[in-house]
């Protein structure tokens, strides 16, 4: 029996492996190898790898270990973008490359590079350590294995998708703000932080608050749903990042950081205006001497092109703000009263 | 000539005003009707869901309501107002108890959020319902000798959960309606990525390392000018945009247009029209 021949073609391929190459103890800068291999359907981006690494060249570097999308180790960017290759099929890839035939495959970036394809995690550990991500139980240490310790299945659903975070560093890979700045905490710290924070056995929530609205903390993220976007598990991270926020609102209010401050200013001018009052914004962000240092140069720009936000009392009130403003005040009254029952 | 709600956006009422000003000289050029919404009020810019999650239902959800009640789609055009009020319209279609609580409200107005209007940004409506063709045929003066970066910004893209239009890895539309108008797209790596303006007032130095990025690939590539859909990144790209590059030692400059101006600009409308003096960079 003849198999039709397209079928044929279909399910084999030459594919080409543009792998980066970099041993800091050797090389003076990084460059990219080709490997052509005859791919079948169904092979993964990492069974890909492990068939070079055994036929072609054995100095290929990186980390994998269950192949089954469990372990979180072979976080790469295949094509540009951070997944794990043991999960990615070497066939979905080639539908949307750019180049026909070829897969790139890069570390993750924003982390330090080892070697290849392999980079060090130990920042984004020491940054779980700094963040205190693990649950630091209420339990008095007399009565630990002795005593069960049960949350409800309300509470649990709370967290439920955050504990689905295998710490691929996908995320960490994509973020926009570590890219600007890698002191900053990162989107799977701030996940972990959240599953912490909102577990009933623990007992330092305040604690890692305090930590979390620091700079370089919870209120640098820049919402640019990066992380959540390329999440192997499908985590809301952003949900995570909104719901440390709220924490932050609701247990310190809204005047100790200019991230707080910066978004009372929304909900404040929403209630007056129905529309934000965006002169004001920075000063009421960030105060005067900040305002008049960083932005003065700009201002004047915008003042000779005409386009300076009109000052407070000429920015016109939405059509109907009377009645706007008490269906707003009437929600805030619900939200109260949530509040209350909420803590009973 | 098919009608549409337009949302005003705080930011075009305000810094950006050329943003409404270009749509208005040349909407009925194509066939589209944007009715201003002046009861709207702001989306709550990406804060008030964390803010108070309710509030930002109601106030969303009414922006909504205002739509339906004049049986038309909610047509924005800003990124940021988009993602934020299709968010809503998500959460409202997905618990009924959230819906019924706010509708409670809104009856006082005399308005009721059903879920009947979709949410959608102006680059859609062009592409989808106005079509390229019909922008093809319109173009009095194609932009065939630019070299154009589309800047596509987050919110327009993800998450892709609420946006869905565009492919956020590697999105289309801008391009097509560059295309459709003459013009050249380059290839662009940042054209998904983030302009920093979420966080300038918060985290100043990283908001700028952000745009510099994005300012720089376009320079490099030698674009002529870069094009965003959203008012927000074009105040990021542009007005901020020599205080990004001098911290990042970068000597040069780049044009930013919004979309509204480039489609201006193609049927025949000058810069001065379009209010494109209005730029910091020009």
């Amino acid at each position: 029996m003849t198999v039709p021949t397209d079928q044929h073609k279909e399910g084999k391929k030459d594919v080409t492996f543009r792998v980066f190459r970099f041993n800091p103890q050797v090389d003076s800068k990084p460059y990219f190898d080709d490997y052509t291999i005859p791919v079948e359907r169904g092979v993964t981006v990492l069974r890909s790898l492990n068939y070079i690494k055994e036929h072609i060249d054995g100095s290929v570097s990186f980390r994998a270990f269950c192949q089954a999308g469990i372990c979180g180790s072979c976080g790469m960017r295949v094509n540009g973008l951070s997944q794990l290759a043991c999960t990615t099929q070497v066939w979905d890839v080639l539908a949307k490359s750019r180049e026909p035939g070829i897969i790139k495959v890069e570390p993750l970036r924003n982390l330090p590079l080892i070697k290849d394809l392999i980079v060090d995690m130990d920042p984004l550990v020491d940054k779980m350590k700094h963040y205190s991500n693990w649950v630091d139980s209420t339990m008095p240490e007399a009565q630990m294995g002795k005593k069960e310790f049960l949350i409800s299945e309300e509470e649990f659903l709370r967290y439920d998708k955050a504990t689905d975070c295998i710490l691929c560093a996908s995320c960490v890979s994509e973020c926009s703000i570590l890219r600007a700045n890698r002191e900053y905490v990162s989107p799977a710290v701030l996940l972990k932080s959240y599953r912490m924070n909102v577990d009933s056995r623990d007992a330092i929530h305040e604690q890692r608050l305090a930590e979390l609205v620091k700079d370089h903390g919870v209120w640098d993220c820049t919402h640019c749903y990066r992380c959540q976007e390329s999440c192997v598990k499908s985590i809301p991270i952003m949900d995570a990042i909104h719901g440390i926020r709220e924490d932050a609102i609701e247990s310190r209010g809204m005047k100790d950081t200019s991230g707080s401050k910066h978004a009372e200013a929304f909900m404040s001018d929403i209630e007056k205006k129905g529309k934000l009052i965006e002169a004001t914004l920075p000063i009421r962000t960030n105060g005067v001497v900040w305002t008049l240092q960083n932005l003065l140069p700009m201002a004047m720009k915008m003042i000779m092109k005409r386009r300076t936000p009109p000052p407070p009392p000429l920015v016109k009130s939405a059509k109907g703000i009377k009645i706007f403003r008490k269906m707003f005040r009437e929600m805030t009254e619900h939200v109260k009263q949530d509040h209350k029952s909420h803590k009973k | 000539m098919k009608r549409y709600a337009y949302y005003l956006s705080c930011i075009n009422e305000s810094m950006t005003k050329e943003v409404d000003r270009s749509i208005e000289l040349w909407q009925k050029d194509l066939g589209i009707e944007l009715v201003k919404l002046h009861e709207g009020t702001c989306c709550g810019g990406s804060n008030l869901e964390y803010v108070s999650p309710k509030h930002f239902a109601l106030v969303n959800g009414r922006n909504i309501a205002l739509a339906e009640k004049m049986g038309l789609d909610l047509i924005v055009s800003c990124n940021t107002c988009l993602m934020t009020i299709r968010t809503a319209k998500k959460k409202l279609d997905e618990s009924p108890e959230l819906k019924k609580e706010i509708n409670e409200i809104l009856k006082e107005e005399g308005l009721e959020y059903l879920g009947t209007s979709e949410v959608r940004h102006l680059l859609w409506v062009l592409v989808d319902d106005v079509g390229l063709d019909t922008i093809r045929e319109k173009v009095k003066v194609p932009l065939k000798n630019y070299r154009i970066a589309p800047f596509y910004g987050c919110h327009i893209l993800r998450p892709s959960t609420v946006l869905g239009h565009d492919n956020p890895v590697d999105p289309t539309s801008l391009d097509q309606l560059i295309e459709a108008l003459g013009g050249q797209t380059i290839p662009y790596n940042h054209k998904n990525r983030c302009c920093g303006f979420h966080t300038l007032l918060v985290a100043e130095q990283e908001s700028l390392n952000v745009a510099a990025e994005a300012l720089q690939e376009a320079i490099e590539s030698k674009a002529d000018f870069i094009v965003t859909p959203c008012p927000l990144c074009h105040t990021s790209l542009d007005g901020y945009q020599a205080k990004a590059l001098k911290n990042a030692g970068v000597e040069s400059s780049i044009p930013v247009f919004h979309i509204s101006e480039m489609i201006g600009l193609a049927l025949g409308y000058s810069a001065k029209q379009l209010g494109i003096k209005r730029h910091i960079v020009s």
